[in-house]
């Protein structure tokens, strides 16, 4: 009998789990793989929807989606399938930030997020580092080359951050940021093809609970840049261009 | 002040003036004229930019320019150069709907002053498409709307232009295309100077020509519009608020629904407007609308020369009882002079993108009108050198409303209806019909019928002090017919 309770018990959490985690199409949202059309609003509406809505995946199939920044929300992943690749508008002013970092894809505050997926997210580095250039020297924009670079992911103040299987490539400025941040796993993620010669893979501050494993990171040394008031860190078979096993101040 | 310290100061306005006038190119800030890129956030950096650096023009030199929501800021004027087009994007998510407005629109501005948008470009919303992405988004449940009508609301839909509590606007020479909703509202808004405008919005229902919206002092000039629905309309969202100090000049205008229109929505009121050098054609309701049926206050109107060609309809002044919350409606001191009007036998909006609704017939053609209520009569109505020519051919065996008391009486008031002149089906009158007013005065008009109607030209019910004078009434084989029949009317005067 107890175990019958038990296995119902069971069964009710799993399709309850499953209620929440439903799958949408990139499609549903008008959202386009061509490459051109600048998905930013639609993209914006789609983990609105699928948060409000109990959170659940985006789905992008094969196709290239044009995008500045995104916010993502509680409950929502974003699975980019192989072929799909996130790409980062060259439009500077279509990017915003999270605790002074912009960033193509940014979240404050959530819970229960996540990139998953063999795809890519592509921050067209060089591109975008050109038109940050021009804009300061026509003086319409008063930052700092290093201000005005977009990081591909930056996170601020998230419980439940998870990451895995996908590409990072031509990032402006650093890769990933995250910022007092709780339990955080990143997998499984390449990192490559720095636009600027600074740029870090990852930047760490104030981490509860961060577990890294299989990473590829090619970008200037050291590749993680910690402020050393992390905590409960496991780093296994993280490794730079030249096979060296990446380290990380705890 | 000393003559001297004059000329400084009027140097340092000059200079100031010079500084503000200061042109930055779009594409200097990174927007794209391809056609293709969506270019919100560069548009509003560069907006932001001029105006925090003393305002001045940006330039928008030719080629096609897509974006979703932006707002406008103090000093700045977006110019468009010829063969400049804004095209708005196609998608409705690239659109804000206004927390404050509560609308949808591409070009916004709220609480702002000395801002304008001027040139030779267009401004395009590709609304059909927009409007009917937005029907898609709807089925799939990703948007909410009750699909009304089968059309998204149209506050769901984005405007060309929605300017909120603005002052010193000016509009002049462009081109509005198209928008998913209505195309301009001015709401509130101060000082709108609208010059040289080309309005063509028939893609999708709704399509007003230009929406103003309880402003105070505005000029609308030498435009041309030609509109799904109503081209040159007034309103009163506010009952605090009053639409008036109004001049309009040498528009013409094309319409399937009305030309010049005051309402529907009238919870405040019109006040001192002045109309000259008017033309519609080929629209589907009224030449002339004015609707009082939302405790509005309507004042002081002066309307001189109009030509109202295939019109289905000339006059219709309304006092009505929608949504009044105890507000007493009044209209009156109404000027209308120098009218030439011809209205059709057929539908006058027949083959132009959204036409006019056709309604549930029968009903003869129908007279231009002046109806109020009983306890809000209609007052001080002038009718000056009034040319109308209609198609008569009125037969009883179609539709009959015939001059009896129960007939007249049985004409339904219909206090809290939506207000048109086709409203009350068929009326006893081929000409004009007259109810509840006091102080109408006809002065040197003519109706001509082109064919034998079965009613006469004009009937008064309810009607206080009817003065004519120099009435001429044309219609073939009806010699010796009583062409204006007064009913529970007094002092009527026929000289």
């Amino acid at each position: 009998m107890k175990k019958l309770l038990l296995k119902t018990f069971l069964l009710l959490l799993l399709s309850q789990i499953h209620l929440l985690a439903k799958d949408y199409n990139a499609s549903l949202f008008g959202i386009k793989s061509d490459g051109v059309t600048l998905n930013t609003p639609s993209i914006q509406k789609a983990i609105d929807f699928i948060s409000e809505k109990g959170g659940g995946k985006l789905k992008f199939y094969v196709g290239r989606y044009l995008t500045g920044t995104v916010q993502l929300k509680s409950n929502v992943i974003i699975e980019l399938n192989e072929g799909a690749v996130l790409v980062g508008t060259t439009s500077i002013y279509d990017y915003s930030g999270v605790n002074g970092t912009k960033a193509l894809l940014i979240a404050e505050g959530q819970k229960n997020i996540g990139v998953l997926g063999k795809g890519v997210i592509e921050g067209q580095g060089p591109a975008v580092l050109e038109q940050i250039e021009k804009q300061i020297q026509k003086g319409y924009l008063k930052e700092t080359i290093l201000q005005a670079s977009p990081a591909l992911i930056a996170m601020n103040n998230c419980t439940g951050i998870n990451m895995e299987g996908f590409n990072l490539q031509n990032a402006c400025g650093n890769f990933i940021s995250f910022s007092a941040c709780k339990q955080v796993s990143i997998k499984g993620l390449s990192i490559r093809k720095p636009a600027v010669k600074e740029a870090k893979g990852f930047i760490f501050a104030q981490i509860v609970g961060l577990n890294m494993e299989n990473i590829f990171v090619e970008t200037a040394e050291p590749e993680i840049q910690s402020d050393g008031m992390s905590k409960n860190i496991t780093l296994v078979n993280c490794k730079n261009a030249s096979g060296k096993n990446l380290m990380m101040k705890n | 002040m000393t003559y001297i310290n004059k000329i400084t100061l009027f140097f340092f306005l000059l200079l100031g003036f010079q500084l503000s006038a200061k042109d930055y190119i779009a594409t200097e800030f990174g927007v794209k004229n391809d056609g293709i890129t969506l270019n919100s956030c560069s548009i509003q950096k560069a907006i932001d930019f001029i105006h925090e650096h003393g305002g001045g023009r940006l330039v928008f030199e030719s080629g096609n320019y897509v974006t979703g929501s932006i707002y406008l800021k103090s000093n700045v004027t977006l110019q468009l150069d010829y063969g400049a087009t804004i095209l708005g994007s196609t998608n409705p998510f690239d659109y804000v709907k206004d927390k404050k407005i509560g609308w949808m629109s591409m070009i916004f501005a709220v609480n702002q002053e000395n801002i304008g948008i001027t040139g030779k470009g267009i401004i395009n919303g590709r609304g059909f498409i927009t409007a009917n992405n937005m029907v898609n988004y709807i089925h799939r449940g990703v948007y909410a709307d009750p699909l009304k009508y089968d059309r998204p609301n149209e506050t769901n839909r984005p405007q060309n232009i929605y300017f909120r509590e603005c002052t010193n606007i000016k509009i002049t020479d462009i081109t509005l295309k198209d928008p998913a909703s209505w195309n301009q509202t001015y709401d509130q808004c101060k000082n709108l100077y609208v010059d040289h405008i080309t309005v063509d919005s028939k893609s999708y229902w709704n399509n007003d020509g230009i929406d103003v919206v309880d402003c105070d002092g505005v000029v609308i000039k030498n435009s041309y519009f030609d509109a799904a629905d109503d081209v040159l309309c007034f309103k009163s969202h506010s009952a605090q608020h009053i639409c008036q100090n109004v001049v309009v000049d040498n528009c013409v205008g094309r319409s399937s629904a009305n030309g010049l229109k005051f309402g529907t929505v009238s919870r405040g009121g019109f006040k001192n407007f002045k109309v000259t050098n008017l033309t519609i054609f080929d629209t589907f309701r009224s030449a002339i609308t004015f609707a009082a049926v939302d405790g509005g206050e309507i004042e002081n109107i002066v309307i001189d020369g109009v030509r109202s060609i295939n019109t289905g309809n000339v006059i219709y002044l309304r006092i009505g009882d929608r949504w009044s919350n105890g507000k007493k409606p009044y209209m009156k001191n109404i000027s209308i002079s120098n009218v030439y009007a011809e209205v059709p036998l057929g539908k006058p909006d027949v083959g132009y993108n959204f036409e006019g609704p056709i309604e549930d017939l029968p009903r003869n053609i129908s007279p231009a009108s002046i109806v109020g209520l009983l306890e809000n009569k209609i007052q001080n109505v002038t009718l000056k050198n009034i040319q109308i020519v209609y198609p008569g051919n009125g037969n009883p065996m179609y539709a009959k409303r015939g001059l009896t008391p129960e007939e007249l009486d049985g004409i339904p008031e219909m206090r809290d209806a939506y207000p048109e002149f086709s409203q009350f089906k068929e009326l006893p009158a081929w000409g004009f019909y007259v109810r509840h007013a006091e102080g109408i005065t006809f002065e040197n008009v003519t109706f001509t019928a082109l064919k034998k109607d079965y009613r006469p030209s004009v009937v008064l019910d309810d009607v206080k002090n009817a003065t004519f004078s120099g009435l001429q009434v044309n219609e073939p084989e009806s010699k010796g017919k009583q062409q204006v029949f007064p009913y529970k009317s007094s002092n009527l005067i026929i000289k």
